[in-house]
């Protein structure tokens, strides 16, 4: 690939309004330039690490990261403070735990329906969800099949800019439930169970025993 | 009896887990009874305070309430003949729900550092100029952006204007009472001092039927004001 191809990429990548991916990137360079112009999406990547290496070195207060499936300019986090000063975006509250809470399991789930979410919380979510529609951190993504035709809820590329992820891949992940079952503490208090157990079986057998003999 | 913040748990199993983790309990083995108790003591608590939230709580009372019974009865056994902990279902919910709860930690992780992060502002003030998409139907939209616009489309229309009518407690009895008790603290009353401080029309008007009615049956006289306008009520001895 091309050196000058290194600007080409930064320029798309600093125009676009919205994270945008390799494959867009690849149809503008091919749609100008040629279709025989050999670029994969690891020349970009390659193209992407080496700009962000070139701001490092230069002390830029900006790097390109791959957020929402695609590449997005972004601040650095030392500057955070004076952007935010001007910027009321991330002034809004933080999400509450409900909100975490619930965006966590339709993340998970998706696509989930309103009484799946609430089968897990445990308490009535109609709140909640109008809110993270609101906030556009979830949609409606159709209804399922089943009796009553439910809403079916999923996540947006907002909930994965939100977040900073790449794609849902990228959460992370949550310890199954085998992994909480080999927890220390829990560990722990399956021994002490089994101890029991164990001890009250004897205890009872030396009962047996000591009945046995003064009988 | 310990103090709870209340807002503290987002829900009922948020609560027990609490329990569990305060008391130090193995949540495979959870001492029903005792946690049962705590958990209504927390739900009378909230029950004063708060309908809309305790309905999830007072759920899970009667559920624990249920479990507590079904450990007493001799335990069911399911196709494999093994056992059934009456528990199961609950350890399952408490400990999918645990999962869940510890991804929004990491989330509220990756929140609170993606926050000082700022995307490069959008050109949202330019035009875009995109070339028409003819088979596509949605783009970009979904189902709750047409609700959402629907809806305020459907706010924005000018609301008629309505008239509202206000019941009042009213009757012709409770005024005979009103104005027997006042002859009878005063002896004499003017109507207007009566009257007064009576706000809506339709209280005078059966005030002062109340006061035909009266001077029918002979309980008030009616005589003769000095001033304009105005009259006096005195009380009848055989009233």
């Amino acid at each position: 690939m091309d050196k000058s191809y290194n600007s080409i990429i930064e320029v798309l990548i600093f125009s676009s309004d919205e994270p945008i991916s390799e494959n867009e990137i690849i149809r503008a360079i091919k749609g100008i330039d040629g279709e025989d112009i050999e670029i994969t999406p690891d020349n970009i990547s390659e193209t992407v690490d080496l700009l962000n290496k070139s701001y490092e070195e230069n002390g830029r207060s900006f790097r390109i990261k791959k957020i929402a499936n695609g590449f997005v300019f972004v601040t650095t986090e030392i500057f955070a403070k004076y952007v935010g000063y001007l910027s009321s975006e991330k002034s809004k509250r933080r999400l509450s735990q409900a909100a975490l809470e619930t965006l966590a399991i339709i993340a998970y789930k998706q696509p989930v329906t309103k009484p799946e979410l609430e089968q897990i919380r445990g308490v009535n979510s109609d709140y909640i969800l109008t809110s993270l529609l609101e906030k556009n951190l979830i949609t409606i993504i159709g209804r399922a099949e089943s009796i009553g035709r439910p809403l079916l809820y999923g996540t947006t590329t907002e909930f994965l800019k939100y977040f900073g992820l790449y794609n849902l891949s990228d959460l992370p992940k949550p310890r199954e439930i085998e992994e909480i079952m080999k927890d220390e503490d829990f560990i722990e208090q399956k021994n002490k169970i089994m101890m029991n157990f164990v001890e009250e079986s004897i205890e009872k057998e030396l009962n047996d025993e000591n009945n046995n003999t003064t009988e | 009896m310990y103090k709870i913040k209340l807002d503290q748990f987002e829900g009922p199993l948020d609560l027990l887990l609490f329990f569990i983790k305060r008391d130090e309990l193995n949540i495979y083995d959870i001492p029903i009874s005792r946690i049962t108790s705590e958990f209504l003591e927390y739900v009378n608590l909230i029950k004063l305070m708060d309908l809309e939230v305790a309905g999830d709580f007072i759920l899970m009372a009667s559920t624990l309430m249920h479990i507590k019974v079904r450990m007493l009865l001799p335990r069911e056994i399911d196709e494999r003949g093994e056992e059934i902990d009456p528990r199961a279902d609950l350890i399952k919910a408490l400990l999918e729900y645990k999962k869940y709860k510890e991804v929004a930690e990491d989330l509220t992780f990756l929140e609170s550092h993606q926050r000082k992060l700022n995307y490069r502002g959008y050109f949202s003030a330019d035009e875009k100029i995109a070339p028409p998409e003819f088979d596509t139907l949605l783009k970009n939209i979904s189902i709750y952006d047409l609700a959402k616009a629907f809806k305020k489309a459907i706010d924005g229309v000018k609301p008629q204007v309505v008239h509202e009518i206000k019941k009042i407690n009213i009757s012709i009895d409770d005024q005979i009472k009103f104005i027997l008790d006042r002859v009878l603290e005063k002896g004499e009353i003017h109507f207007l001092s009566l009257i007064h401080g009576m706000k809506e029309k339709i209280r005078i008007v059966i005030t002062f039927i109340a006061l035909l009615e009266l001077t029918k049956i002979g309980k008030v006289g009616i005589k003769e004001s000095t001033e304009f306008n105005d009259f006096v009520i005195y009380g009848l001895a055989n009233g």
